[in-house]
């Protein structure tokens, strides 16, 4: 019976294939332009119209003044910096309200809580590494994408993004990428792992490719605090007290910047080599405006986005910390993992103007860009031997001056190059696990998950050792 | 390292030989894997498939064609001519050289892999136009039968090659040679072209930058002597007959020529109303289904809306819904019945 079915199959291919030689190339064409013709047919007789609805023209109207040569630029950076300034001046405040729970009253109680009922490394291990690094990626995580996520969806719920990938799209396609790779990018700028998920907005398989391995090259909300820190420090303490705010905050935009070039550099070149045999397509729908559904984006922002990415950055958070506590608190010889591992490192990451804590710090915090100055601030306490500083080793601290912070910094043998150096490898390492794991799930492919992991990583290694030997050079 | 501009040359040199290794094309590692490539039984399989190629041609084939063909000396043709006839795949009637029906669908196995290839990379793939014979001349040595049957199951089972020519079923069976080539077509005669050769490179480089196409109704309308004249789909074309000998064309007797010759949606300007009359047929694969999926087919109008801050895109009413569709693109849907659109008035 089976035989018999196999074979009918068989021999009803070859028929078929004997009548596509005959009918010719065309003949796919045909049947989609009949298919069309058919329902043309059907919608005359049963659809009735009366003329463009009046809202269609004020449409037009609107279209005609967002998408114009004049104003059509000056109104997207208008918007996007007043989303990044409400995200950023409005999430100051949550933040701190949650730190101040979590960290600096949960934390304490917690602590004395497990002191009491089992030995001090389990309540090491559990409050001072997993309680902590999960509590930190919380508080500094959770109020800045609570604020972005909505206020981006309602934009493009509103219908006003597909304009701005409409508008942008000439300067991606220039870059083999698409315009919508706008959208994925300034995503990327609340958090990557969003940005990697929004790329499904792109259909084309090269292209959110392209999206997807260039999105950590927006800088993410986890990076923009180290930036401000570092670049107040350093770059600001280089200049007079009155110009310290600008020329810092021009370090930190300068680097935004810097990084928007690399990921259309990168796009270009990705898009020339490795990705070249990848099918492209392009494909734009100018949906028309809506009046936003509020409570639905709101529900849909916070469920699907803000809690779902917070949601793996815990997941990621808990390993960590244990992690960064066991290595400052193993000891061979009275002398931790940690300070092994950096004293071996130095001699390396000299060459790259960096240090060995600076390289330690991007290893464990790989879970949150958000921990990598806690974990620096108290691995560099730990290895200077400070005392009357910081919580105690394995402890990730944040001080509340910016003069103390520098104090710690400085006494850990920062300079100026350290800083650049550090904005610069900030901006330009592998992606954080939450990112690389959805970066896994969005391509299901382990090669290009290596080679967006890796990329940046080689990329900043590079970029580093020149401005380090150029520096050495000329000094 | 103590000296920096020591450190920063040894820089540089890392970065250079990184470049140098992983260079697409013509890099270490792309070389290496080039390399590896011409072996015994490539020969022996593209011999094979010149030898195919000739008979379903019906054009004869002796030893020093062969060679030719391959690109290699007749010393060593003529020892790749003996091993297959070992094998019992060709025979020989004097100078001529026959495939024997195992050497027949030997052969036919090899030209399957190869259009089923050149299929895929022409509808799944972004591989340039030019590079799909190229690349296909590789793959057909490597990937096995059932592979290459698995890949032409998903696309559907395919029955034309992007170049129109049938892919050999899995039986092993092919439509007969049918068609002539332009030159021989006689003035006034409508035909379609089914078929461009896509050996030598030259020469199909030079048709394709013409905008020439399978698919696409020619129209002879003057045979001189090293000059044929003809309209393809509307517009003038005038090629040697070298090159229009790498042409086929199947008559279509009862057609009627096309008078008017297209326009492109590129060339739309805002406001104004067109009817789309076709689809190149460079524009394929994803890229086809989706502005099929659109309503980019022959029969709807489409009004120039929108043009973006940057002019391209631009956007495009089709079915009542607004699309973007980039210039590249625009460039490849033909239109025809351009009018001015004044909505104002009708709303």
């Amino acid at each position: 019976m089976k035989e018999q079915q196999k074979k009918n199959t068989e021999e009803i291919l070859e028929m078929a294939n004997h009548l596509k030689w005959d009918l010719g190339m065309g003949i796919h064409d045909k049947i989609v332009s009949s298919l069309y013709a058919d329902a043309a047919q059907i919608a005359r007789k049963t659809v009735s119209m009366d003329g463009d609805k009046p809202a269609f023209s004020l449409e037009r109207k609107v279209d005609k003044v967002v998408t114009s040569r004049l104003l059509g630029f000056p109104i997207m950076f208008i918007l996007l910096a007043v989303v990044f300034w409400v995200t950023i001046s409005g999430a100051n405040y949550p933040s701190g309200l949650l730190a101040s729970l979590l960290v600096d009253t949960l934390h304490p109680i917690l602590k004395n809580a497990a002191d009491g009922v089992m030995p001090w490394w389990l309540s090491g291990v559990l409050v001072d590494g997993a309680y902590l690094a999960m509590a930190w990626v919380i508080s500094v995580m959770l109020p800045p994408m609570a604020i972005f996520f909505p206020l981006f969806t309602l934009l493009e719920d509103l219908g006003y993004l597909p304009r701005v990938a409409f508008n942008m799209d000439s300067l991606f396609r220039k870059a083999g990428a698409h315009g919508k790779q706008a959208l994925t990018m300034s995503m990327g700028f609340g958090c990557n792992a969003a940005g990697v998920i929004a790329a499904r907005v792109i259909d084309s398989p090269r292209e959110r490719l392209i999206a997807i391995i260039t999105n950590n090259f927006s800088l993410c909300n986890g990076r923009w605090p180290t930036q401000i820190l570092i670049a107040t420090i350093f770059i600001g303490g280089m200049v007079s007290p009155f110009w310290a705010g600008i020329v810092s905050t021009g370090a930190v935009v300068g680097i935004a910047v810097l990084g928007i070039a690399f990921s259309l550099v990168v796009s270009w070149g990705l898009s020339k080599s490795v990705l070249k045999g990848e099918a492209s397509t392009f494909s734009l729908e100018l949906p028309p405006y809506r009046p936003p559904r509020i409570w639905q984006t709101l529900y849909t922002s916070l469920i699907d986005r803000t809690l779902f990415v917070l949601w793996r950055a815990v997941v990621f958070a808990i390993p960590a910390g244990i992690v960064i506590w066991l290595v400052s608190n193993i000891t061979i010889d009275g002398v931790s993992l940690a300070e092994y591992f950096i004293d071996w490192s130095n001699p390396f990451a000299v060459v790259f103007g960096l240090n060995g804590v600076i390289l330690l710090a991007y290893i464990i915090a790989i879970p949150a860009n958000e921990i990598v100055i806690p974990t620096i601030l108290m691995l560099t306490v730990l290895v200077t031997g400070m005392s009357g500083i910081g919580e105690g080793s394995g402890v990730m601290f944040e001080l509340d001056s910016i003069t103390s912070t520098e104090q710690i910094l400085r006494a850990g043998g920062w300079t100026l190059l350290t800083g650049i150096n550090l904005m610069l490898f900030s901006l330009l390492h592998n992606p954080c696990s939450t990112t690389i794991y959805t970066i896994y799930k969005e391509t299901k492919s382990v090669k290009w998950t290596v080679v967006a992991t890796l990329l940046p990583i080689v990329l900043g290694f590079m970029v580093c050792f020149f401005t380090a030997q150029l520096w050495y050079l000329f000094t | 390292m103590e000296n920096p501009l020591v450190a920063l040359i040894l820089g540089l040199l890392g970065v250079g030989i990184l470049v140098w290794v992983f260079w697409p094309k013509s890099g270490l590692l792309a070389r290496f894997g080039k390399a590896r490539m011409s072996s015994q039984r490539v020969l022996l399989e593209d011999t094979l498939k010149y030898l195919f190629d000739c008979e379903y041609k019906g054009i004869g084939c002796d030893l020093n064609s062969a060679a030719g063909n391959l690109n290699i000396g007749g010393d060593q043709m003529a020892k790749l001519l003996a091993h297959l006839k070992e094998m019992g795949l060709v025979v020989f009637e004097g100078h001529q050289i026959y495939l024997t029906d195992t050497g027949k669908s030997y052969a036919l196995r090899i030209v399957r892999v190869h259009r089923i290839w050149e299929r895929y990379l022409a509808d799944e793939t972004g591989v340039a136009q030019m590079d799909w014979h190229g690349e296909a001349d590789i793959r057909e040595h490597q990937l096995s039968l059932e592979e290459a049957n698995k890949i032409a199951a998903s696309m559907g089972n395919p029955a034309f090659d992007p170049h129109g020519d049938p892919i050999p079923s899995k039986e092993g069976q092919v439509p007969p040679f049918s068609g002539l080539t332009l030159n021989n077509l006689k003035e006034g005669e409508v035909a379609q072209i089914v078929h461009i050769e896509d050996e030598p490179h030259y020469i199909f480089e030079q048709l394709s930058a013409q905008g020439l196409y399978p698919g696409m109704q020619v129209y002879l309308l003057d045979v001189q002597k090293g000059k044929v004249t003809f309209a393809a789909d509307g517009n003038e074309c005038v090629l040697t007959p070298l090159f229009a000998s790498a042409i086929t064309v199947q008559s279509l007797p009862k057609a009627e020529p096309i008078q008017e010759g297209y326009q492109r949606l590129s060339d739309l300007q805002p406001n104004e109303t067109a009817t789309i009359v076709g689809l190149s047929s460079y524009c394929r694969g994803l890229q086809r289904r989706r502005l099929m999926d659109f309503g980019i087919v022959p029969g709807n109008t489409i009004t120039a809306e929108l043009e973006s801050a940057s002019r391209d895109p631009i956007g495009y009413r089709i079915l009542g819904t607004t699309i973007a569709i980039r210039k590249d693109q625009a460039n490849l849907i033909f239109i025809n019945n351009i009018k001015k659109e004044n909505h104002e008035q009708s709303a």
